[in-house]
């Protein structure tokens, strides 16, 4: 039976099997980690504003204590420049004053022993 | 009134220039501008703390300017007196501090380097200390802090 030819066959030991299963590797870090990940990060974030918003605090502190030690020092100068322009004031009341008989020089238009300031400045 | 204007003359400022009535002692004004006032503002607080209280005190019995000028020359003095020894002793550190001050818009967290030089050298000096009434017990006071969150904001 030799017809010159040779029919073609599988190779030896058969084809090898058809991939058609799924092939997905598990690359990286697995959900639970990058959730875990993120979580941290999250944490140290809020972590992090909630430093800040106490040291914010201990600025407000800082300014508002630095601005209370200077009220003294600045209330001083103001009261001493009040007198001055007061005096003045009344001093130039007196010389407009000086032909009305009975004529109060300086008296406040309010009747209580309370400081009240000028709402009237004279230019 | 069918007028834009206000009833003030904002074209020159308004001055007095009638003196101060003799009958009180004259003092001269400390004329420092307020970032250098800022930079010493705790060490004013300490410096004088005496006079200052004394001279709220009187205002708080009363509101009049005329009440209260005999306290408030003291203060006057009182911060005079720390602003010149402050000079004497420790000029090149305040300037650093106050000029660095008036660049960052006067925040205080912007030039904690000036000032941790400033506050050793009147501690040293004139022994002075920053603290801050009513920060935290037990824990560095916010000039204080080796790594601070908020420092120079933008720059």
């Amino acid at each position: 039976m030799s017809h010159g030819f040779r029919q073609d066959m599988p190779p030896p030991g058969g084809y090898e099997a058809i991939k058609y299963k799924r092939n997905l590797p598990i690359r990286g870090p697995g959900g639970a980690v990058i959730f875990g990940a993120v979580g941290l990060i999250c944490a140290f974030g809020f972590y992090r504003v909630g430093q800040g918003n106490l040291e914010k605090r201990e600025l407000k502190r800082e300014l508002a204590w630095s601005r209370i030690h200077l009220v003294p020092l600045i209330l001083a100068e103001q009261d001493r420049d009040t007198y001055r322009r007061h005096e003045a004031a009344v001093a130039r009341e007196k010389e407009i004053m000086k032909d009305v008989p009975n004529w109060e020089v300086g008296k406040s238009v309010y009747n209580t022993k309370r400081y009240t300031p000028n709402t009237i400045v004279v230019l | 009134m069918a007028s834009h204007r206000q009833a003030v003359f904002n074209d020159q400022p308004y001055v007095d220039p009638n003196p101060l009535p003799t009958s009180v002692p004259p003092v001269d004004e400390l004329g420092t501008t307020s970032a250098p006032l800022k930079s010493a503002s705790f060490f004013i607080g300490q410096y004088c703390k005496e006079v200052n209280e004394d001279f709220m005190l009187c205002k708080s019995e009363n509101r009049d300017p005329a009440h209260c000028l005999k306290e408030g020359r003291k203060v006057t003095r009182c911060a005079t007196e720390l602003i010149r020894k402050m000079r004497e002793s420790c000029l090149a550190e305040f300037d650093a501090h106050w000029q660095c001050l008036e660049k960052n818009n006067q925040y205080f967290q912007a030039c904690r380097v000036p000032e941790k030089a400033l506050n050793s050298c009147v501690f040293t000096k004139l022994n002075l200390t920053k603290t801050i009434p009513g920060s935290p017990e037990g824990q560095p006071q916010v000039h204080e802090k080796e790594k601070p969150i908020f420092t120079r904001v933008q720059k």
